[in-house]
């Protein structure tokens, strides 16, 4: 995956007027934007793998900001939503949330407000991306272990010594400790507490 | 009828078919109550009638016993004397009188049996009944035994009788052994409900049976007082009919007017809604703007070209949201007022107004207090003058519902001063505080929770179009007084 080189923010605003303004605003902290004017392009057309963040307003002609905000989730897109509205009640700042927007703002809204939302949107994605990514890498290197190796780190990870899983799985404590060692040469593990953070979420899913 | 009149009909019996059945209801136990007592109260009259009847006939019978026994005492001394001979003239029912001397035979072989019926019995007995001529023997066995001659016709003594004989219904006979004889004939009728009475008359010498008979027909039921009931039952409950429609019509008033406030409210929380959005748009750019200029401009070394765009878009923005604004207020600007000036009575535009409050004026517990001053007639809208009278009574009371039921007054006064007719309504509430008295008339300026604060503000404006002025005070005492003043129709 090839993360761009700064994060990209997307704009969805039925008004040019501030679309520009906001667009401007958002650039002088360095942050690349592309605004919409139509929700359902925006949709169809965004690029899901960009790192950064999206907003949204909720007044817009067609389809209300609302909708737009559940067909996101629903579509499993992660980048954080950023809402904007004129006339917030109490009422839709709640189904908002509980829509998943991370960030509720009124309009007019100030520069600091805005931005600073943006950029902890930002970081915040940029982090559940460094955590799916190191996932992914951890995935693959579990399945290169064999089956057997893969039984040795269950019973690691469970808490046993070389000894104990050599009499679980009728092994010579020799060669548990060869299985030991490949394992941690294969998944790159540098210490058993590294080993545990990395895989054990991996081995209690692969084993359920 | 023709068909669609007739399902009309059907329609208004189906919707008051519970009343129509409560009526017929009503009308059938009532009217059988009434024929109930009607008919007890006859048959007791009746039955008294005849009681006196056969009071009236056993005391003759008594007394023909008595006579007979008389007679068989006087004998002894009395040789030629014939007192049995006077008694037809004392008594008008005793005909003729026998006698058998001592030791001597009837002559006739009826009495020679009765005289030896009586020795045996120790009583007087019947010799010889006739009832066709009415007519009836009695005998008495003695040393000289008598027979007396009873005339039946004469038996009774009319003058003592309980009915009157040529028109009483009832029909009353003496009876003896198939026999009968008649003493009132009553009258024949319709046989529905039917009365009898009979009994022995009190005298064992003279066994007659005293039958009486009253036919009631439906004609002799209180058919009167019957559809007196009825029309009774007809008029309360027509009465309960228009009284149930007034209120169902007087409810469906004041929903009607509670919808036209609510309406009215929705209306205007669209308007600001609309509003809040339209110059919101500009607003949010201009702000964005401006913002993104200034941290253009702090930048090192300053982008000043950019900022110089962004602030000629800030002007741009501006200028669009003035005209937001300018659209917003002619598409809601008030008709022009003055050119609907008519005269008309203030008095009864704030009668028509404490109508159309009277339950939210009751609910409060406020009962208006009015000054009259006759016909007040101003140049004025007539709508403008209630939609300004209703909110300041509606302010009123909202103000009174602040102090205690006890201390709410509510005073309106009319006058004309000074060319003008000026109303004042003086709530006893809280009052008017001194920081909110000189903002009291502008735009969404409220004290209450969830008030728009557009009421006395539109009153205000509506006062000013018409040419008058609407002011407030607060009461020397306490509580608020809002004044409205309209030019008079004819200046003095």
């Amino acid at each position: 995956m090839n993360a761009p080189l700064s994060p990209l923010i997307h704009l969805v605003d039925d008004d040019e007027a501030v679309r520009a303004a906001l667009s401007l605003l958002i650039g002088t902290v360095g942050l690349r934007v592309q605004a919409w004017a139509e929700p359902q392009a925006f949709i169809a057309g965004f690029d899901r793998n960009s790192i950064g963040a999206i907003v949204l307003d909720v007044r817009m002609p067609g389809v209300s900001g609302l909708t737009v905000l559940q067909q996101l989730v629903e579509q499993g897109v992660d980048q954080p939503v950023i809402m904007l509205t004129g006339h917030g009640t109490v009422d839709m700042c709640r189904r908002a949330f509980k829509s998943g927007a991370a960030e509720f703002l009124e309009k007019p809204v100030n520069d600091d407000a805005l931005l600073e939302a943006l950029q902890n949107a930002v970081r915040q994605h940029v982090r559940s991306r460094e955590r799916q990514q190191a996932n992914h890498v951890a995935r693959e290197r579990y399945t290169q272990l064999s089956p057997r190796e893969r039984e040795v780190l269950g019973l690691i990870i469970s808490g046993l010594t070389n000894k104990e899983i050599g009499r679980a799985l009728d092994l010579s404590p020799r060669t548990v400790e060869t299985h030991r060692a490949s394992v941690f040469a294969k998944l790159g593990a540098e210490s058993l507490a590294d080993l545990i953070r990395r895989y054990a979420a991996i081995v209690e899913s692969g084993e359920a | 009828m023709p068909p669609c009149k007739n399902a009309g009909m059907l329609k208004l019996i189906k919707a008051h078919r519970l009343g129509i059945l409560a009526w017929v209801v009503l009308c059938a136990v009532g009217s059988a109550v009434l024929g109930r007592l009607e008919l007890a109260q006859t048959r007791d009259a009746f039955e008294t009638d005849a009681r006196i009847v056969h009071r009236l006939l056993s005391q003759r019978a008594v007394q023909h016993d008595a006579i007979l026994a008389t007679l068989a005492l006087l004998q002894a001394g009395a040789d030629n004397a014939r007192p049995e001979q006077r008694l037809p003239a004392v008594y008008p029912q005793i005909l003729t009188v026998r006698r058998r001397d001592r030791d001597a035979a009837w002559d006739e072989p009826r009495f020679a049996a009765a005289d030896i019926q009586s020795r045996t019995a120790k009583r007087a007995v019947l010799a010889d009944t006739d009832f066709a001529n009415g007519r009836y023997w009695v005998v008495l066995h003695a040393d000289t035994s008598y027979a007396m001659q009873i005339d039946m016709r004469s038996l009774v003594q009319w003058s003592e009788w309980p009915m009157r004989v040529e028109s009483n219904p009832a029909r009353v006979t003496l009876e003896a052994a198939g026999q009968y004889f008649v003493l009132q004939a009553g009258a024949p009728g319709a046989k529905v409900w039917r009365f009898d009475f009979s009994k022995h008359l009190a005298a064992d010498s003279q066994p007659f049976e005293v039958v009486a008979v009253r036919h009631v027909g439906w004609a002799e039921l209180p058919w009167g007082w019957m559809l007196g009931w009825i029309a009774l039952v007809t008029a309360v409950m027509a009465g309960l009919v228009a009284a149930q429609g007034q209120r169902v019509a007087r409810r469906r008033a004041e929903e009607l007017l509670r919808f036209g406030q609510v309406a009215r409210l929705n209306t205007l929380g669209e308007l600001a809604a609309g509003m809040a959005h339209e110059v919101n748009q500009p607003l949010t750019a201009m702000l964005a703007n401006t913002q993104a200029a200034s941290r253009l401009l702090a930048e090192s070394p300053p982008d000043i070209d950019t900022a110089r765009g962004a602030m000629t878009q800030a002007v741009q923005q501006a200028q669009r949201a003035a005209e937001v604004v300018a659209r917003l207020r002619r598409s809601v600007e008030m008709p022009n007022l003055a050119s609907q000036l008519r005269p008309l009575d203030l008095q009864a535009a704030v009668r028509n107004a404490l109508y159309l409050l009277e339950p939210q004026l009751r609910n409060c517990g406020v009962d208006p207090l009015m000054r009259p001053a006759g016909e007040i007639s101003v140049l004025a809208d007539p709508v403008a003058v209630d939609q300004i009278i209703h909110n300041l009574l509606m302010n009123a009371v909202q103000a009174l519902e602040e102090v205690p039921r006890a201390e709410r007054k509510l005073t309106l006064t009319l006058e004309a001063d000074k060319g003008q007719g000026v109303l004042t309504v003086r709530d006893s509430g809280p009052g008017i505080a001194a920081e909110v008295l000189p903002r009291i008339f502008e735009p969404f300026f409220t004290t209450r929770r969830g008030g728009l604060g557009l009421g006395l503000s539109l009153c205000e404006t509506l006062a000013t179009s018409m040419h008058g002025t609407l002011s407030a005070a607060n009461a020397p005492e306490h509580g608020a007084a809002f004044t409205l003043r309209l030019p008079l129709a004819r200046q003095p």
